[in-house]
C-alpha cells in the first residue's frame, strides 16, 4: 500500500504504481456510473443515435472550427487590450478598462444576446456565425487582457532599468525582454483559456449556431434517446480538451526555468 | 367481572383505533403532471408565478376525476418525454402534437384538441404558402422539439433550419428578418402575429393538421383507460367549451370571422 | 576623463535628492563617489548614466554637454556601460545571449561577430564554462561579472558602477573587485558609487563625498581619506571605517 503514495523517501514513484493506481481509480468511476444508471431502469437505444452519427460530427467539426478562431481573435483582441491599458493616453487606457470590466461582470449568455439580437441588428451584422465567434472572441479577449497585462507588469522594474542603460528602445524591449518571459508565464493560462472557448462555444447554440450542444439536442429531440446523445456529447468535448491539457503540461515542463 | 368488562373494553378500542389509524396513515399519491410553462394560453403562469392555462386546468379536472391532489412540473418542452419515460412525470398535458414517431416512446391519449401547423412570416416575405420557402436562401426558424423543427428538417430540403430554444427567440428572429418564417401551431402563431403585427405577416391556413392528446407512459394501461373516460366526460360536459371561452375567446372569434375551425 | 556639474539639480516627489550641485572633477581615471544613503550619490551617477534628467542644470563629461532629450539621452547610453547593485542579467536569456543582445540589437553587429567578440571576453575573464547557464544559475559574484562583461563588451566610452558589490557576500565581492581592478589596469575610465571604503581609498584617484544633496567634498583619494576636512565627511568616515 505504501508503495502507492507519491514521493515517499523522496524517491520517484514506480510506473508500475501509476498504472495501479490510475486502474483503481477508474474501477470505482465505472463502478459507480453502471450503479447509477441500474437505479434509473434506462431502455438504452443505441442504434437510433448512429443513423444521425453525421449530424454529430457535423457539429464537433464546426465546434473546433469557432474554437479555433475564436482563440486567435481573443489573443488578438487580448494583446491589444493589454497595451491599451498601458497606455499613456488616457481615453484608450479608459475605453480598455471598460470593455474588461464589462465582459468580466456579464454572463456570455447575456453577451451572446446582446450582441446578437441588440447590436449585431443594430449594425445589420446578420452572420449569425461570424458574430458567434466575435463574441466568444470579445470574452475570452477581456480574460486573456487581464492575464497579459499581469504578465507584464510581472516583469520586475530592475529589468527594464537594465534594459534602457544598455540602450535598448520601448520596442525592443517589449520585444526581447518583456514578451519572450511574457509569452512563457502564459502557456498555462492561455491553454485553460483555448479550453474555455471550446467548453463556453456550446452556448452558441442559443442563437441557433449549429454546433455541437445544438447538433446533439437535435438528436436527442427526433430519438427521445437523451442519454445516447448526450453521452457522446461529453466525450467529443473531452476529445478536444483533454489533448490541449496535455500539451499544456509538456510545454510548462520545457520552458520552466526559475527566475 | 367488572375488570374483565373493562379488559374487553380497552382491548376493543384498541384495535378499533389500530384498524381505523391503519387506513388513515396510508397518503395519496399526487398525480404529477409535466408541462412547458412557457405557451399562453395553454401553459403559463399568474402573477404571482403559479402554474395557469387551459392545460393547468384540465390537468386539475383530471386529478380530481382520478382521486389525487395534482403536481404541476414545469419542464422544458424537449425533455417532456425523457421525464415521462424516466417517471418523473406521470402524465404529459403540454400542447403536445401525436404523432407516430413520439409513439415509439410513449403512449398518447385520445386527441383532445385539434390544430395545424402555421407560418408567421417575416413582413417583407413573398411567399404564400410552405412549399414557397423550401428554398436555399431561405431561413426557417423551428423550436427544438416540436412537430415544427421535425416537418422542417424531414419535409424542407433546400431552406436552412434555425433551430432555437425558445419561442419567444425564434419569434424575435422573424421579426428582425433574420429568419422568413417560424413554423409553429395556428393558435400561437395567431398570437405572435398579433403582438408584432408591426413586422409580422401570417398564414393561418394550416399546412400540416394535428391534434393534441395527453402523454402516457408505456405499459400504463389503466392510466391510459382513466384518461380517455375522463377526455370523453368532459367534453360531453362542456368542460371544454367553457375553457375555450374563458382563455380564448378573442382568437374564437376572429377564427369564427376568418372562417377558420375551431376544435377545443 | 574629466566631468563638470553646473548647477544640478533633482527632486524625486517631495524629497530633493540633488540640490544645486556645482562642481568640477579635475581629469580622473577612476572616481570614486561616496556618501550615506539617501545622500545622493546614485542619483548623481544616474544622471551621468543619462537614466535621470535633472530639473535644472546639466552636466559636461569631457567638456561636451549632456543634452536633455530623449533622443540623445538613448544615445548616450548606448556608448556607456552601466552595472547596478544586482538583477542586471535578463533571466530568460542565458549568460552569452545577455552579452549578445545589446551588440546584435544595440550596435548592430552582425552575429558572428557578436559572437567572436563574447566569447573571447568570457574566455579572457574565465567566464566560459557559464556561458550557457541562465542567470538564476549562476551564484551573485558570476553573474555581476557576466554583468561586467555586457557593459565593456560594446566598448563603453567609460563605465559605471552602482554599488556593484552591495549585494554579494565577502568572497564574491572581492572577485569581482578583483575584476574591476583589472579593468583600471587595462586604461578604462570608470566611475563607482561604493559603500567599500577600503577599495574606494585603494584604488580610485578622485572621490566625491556626496551626502545631503550635495557635493560636500572632492579631492585626491589618498588625501581625502587621510584628511578629510568637511565635518559631514569626518563623521561619515569614523562610523564607517570603525570596525
Amino acid at each position: 500500500m505504501k508503495h502507492l503514495l507519491i514521493n515517499i523517501d523522496g524517491q520517484p514513484v514506480a510506473v508500475a504504481a501509476r498504472i495501479v493506481s490510475w486502474f483503481l481509480v477508474a474501477l470505482l468511476a465505472a463502478a459507480m456510473f453502471s450503479f447509477a444508471f441500474s437505479q434509473l431502469q434506462y431502455g438504452w437505444e443505441w442504434s437510433a443515435i448512429w443513423q444521425y452519427r453525421q449530424k454529430f460530427l457535423q457539429g464537433w467539426m464546426m465546434t473546433v472550427i469557432i474554437s479555433a478562431a475564436a482563440l486567435v481573435a481573443s489573443l488578438v483582441i487580448g494583446l491589444l487590450t493589454a497595451l491599451a491599458r498601458r497606455s499613456s493616453f488616457l481615453p484608450l487606457r479608459y475605453a480598455a478598462l471598460l470593455y474588461v470590466e464589462t465582459i468580466r461582470g456579464t454572463p456570455l449568455l447575456v453577451q451572446i444576446l446582446i450582441l446578437f439580437y441588440v447590436v449585431a441588428n443594430a449594425f445589420g451584422v446578420e452572420n449569425r456565425y461570424v458574430v458567434g465567434i466575435m463574441t466568444l472572441s470579445l470574452f475570452a479577449g477581456a480574460y486573456l487582457a487581464e492575464m497579459i497585462r499581469s504578465g507584464i507588469e510581472s516583469i520586475r522594474d530592475s529589468q527594464l532599468e537594465s534594459a534602457r542603460a544598455i540602450g535598448l528602445t520601448r520596442v525592443q524591449t517589449y520585444r526581447y525582454i518583456i514578451f519572450p518571459q511574457v509569452a512563457r508565464q502564459l502557456i498555462p493560462p492561455l491553454t485553460g483559456q483555448f479550453a474555455s472557448i471550446i467548453k463556453d462555444s456550446s452556448l452558441l447554440s442559443i442563437i441557433a449556431v449549429s454546433e455541437f450542444t445544438l447538433n446533439a439536442q437535435e438528436v436527442n429531440a427526433f430519438t427521445y434517446s437523451t442519454l445516447e446523445s448526450y453521452l457522446p456529447l461529453a466525450v467529443g468535448y473531452l476529445l478536444l480538451t483533454l489533448p490541449i491539457s496535455l500539451i499544456s503540461r509538456t510545454l510548462e515542463r520545457r520552458f520552466h526555468f526559475a527566475t | 367481572m367488572r375488570l374483565r368488562g373493562a379488559i374487553l373494553l380497552m382491548t376493543f378500542a384498541t384495535v378499533l383505533a389500530f384498524t381505523g389509524s391503519a387506513t388513515a396513515v396510508e397518503p395519496v399519491k399526487p398525480l404529477i403532471v409535466g408541462m412547458e410553462l412557457a405557451y399562453p394560453p395553454f401553459e403559463m403562469t399568474d402573477k404571482a408565478g403559479k402554474p395557469s392555462g387551459v392545460s393547468v386546468e384540465i390537468a386539475t379536472e383530471l386529478a380530481k376525476s382520478l382521486g389525487r391532489p395534482v403536481v404541476i412540473q414545469n419542464t422544458a418542452f424537449d425533455g417532456l418525454i425523457p421525464a415521462l419515460k424516466t417517471g418523473k412525470v406521470d402524465l404529459v398535458i403540454s400542447s403536445m402534437t401525436a404523432t407516430a414517431e413520439r409513439a415509439k416512446s410513449i403512449d398518447f391519449s385520445d386527441p383532445y384538441l385539434s390544430t395545424g401547423l402555421c407560418l408567421l412570416l417575416k413582413k417583407d416575405s413573398s411567399a404564400k404558402n410552405i412549399t414557397d420557402l423550401d428554398k436555399a436562401e431561405v431561413k426557417i426558424a423551428v423550436k427544438k422539439g416540436t412537430t415544427g423543427h421535425i416537418y422542417a428538417t424531414t419535409r424542407l430540403k433546400k431552406a436552412q433550419i434555425l433551430v432555437l430554444d425558445k419561442e419567444s427567440a425564434a419569434v424575435l428572429e422573424v421579426s428582425q428578418g433574420k429568419a422568413d418564417a417560424f413554423i409553429y401551431d395556428q393558435m400561437s402563431t395567431y398570437q405572435n402575429w398579433q403582438r408584432n403585427k408591426a413586422t409580422t405577416k401570417v398564414i393561418l391556413e394550416p399546412f400540416q393538421r394535428e391534434s393534441w392528446a395527453v402523454g402516457i407512459r408505456k405499459g400504463n394501461e389503466t392510466l391510459k383507460n382513466s384518461v380517455n373516460a375522463f377526455i370523453k366526460e368532459f367534453r360531453a360536459k362542456g368542460g371544454f367549451d367553457q375553457l375555450g371561452d374563458r382563455y380564448l375567446k378573442e382568437m374564437k372569434d376572429e377564427f369564427k370571422r376568418l372562417g377558420y375551425p375551431f376544435f377545443l | 576623463m574629466q566631468l563638470e556639474f553646473c548647477g544640478l539639480s533633482k527632486q524625486f516627489g517631495v524629497h530633493q535628492a540633488l540640490r544645486d550641485v556645482t562642481q568640477t572633477v579635475p581629469e580622473f581615471q577612476t572616481l570614486a563617489i561616496i556618501g550615506p544613503s539617501g545622500g545622493g550619490k546614485t542619483t548623481l551617477l544616474r544622471l551621468i548614466a543619462g537614466l535621470e534628467i535633472p530639473e535644472k542644470g546639466h552636466l559636461r563629461i569631457n567638456g561636451q554637454r549632456l543634452e536633455v532629450d530623449e533622443v540623445e539621452l538613448l544615445a548616450h547610453r548606448r556608448t556607456v556601460g552601466t552595472v547596478f547593485q544586482a538583477y542586471n542579467l535578463f533571466p530568460h536569456l542565458t549568460a552569452l545571449e545577455n552579452v549578445l543582445l545589446p551588440l546584435v540589437k544595440v550596435h548592430g553587429l552582425s552575429e558572428r561577430e557578436a559572437l567572436d567578440t563574447a566569447e573571447a571576453l568570457f574566455e579572457r575573464f574565465q567566464l566560459a564554462g557559464h556561458a550557457q547557464r541562465r542567470p538564476a544559475e549562476l551564484s551573485g559574484g558570476q553573474q555581476q561579472r557576466v554583468a561586467i562583461v555586457r557593459a565593456i563588451a560594446i566598448k563603453p566610452r567609460f563605465l559605471l558602477f552602482d554599488e556593484p558589490t552591495s549585494a554579494l557576500d565577502p568572497e564574491m565581492t572581492a572577485e569581482v573587485l578583483d575584476f574591476i581592478v583589472e579593468l583600471r589596469g587595462e586604461g578604462r575610465d570608470l566611475i563607482i558609487v561604493t559603500h567599500n571604503m577600503g577599495f574606494a581609498r585603494e584604488v580610485s584617484d578622485h572621490c566625491l563625498f556626496v551626502a545631503d544633496g550635495e557635493v560636500q567634498e572632492s579631492g585626491h583619494s589618498s588625501e581625502l581619506f587621510r584628511n578629510p576636512r568637511n565635518p559631514l565627511l569626518v563623521n561619515f568616515l569614523a562610523k564607517v571605517l570603525r570596525y
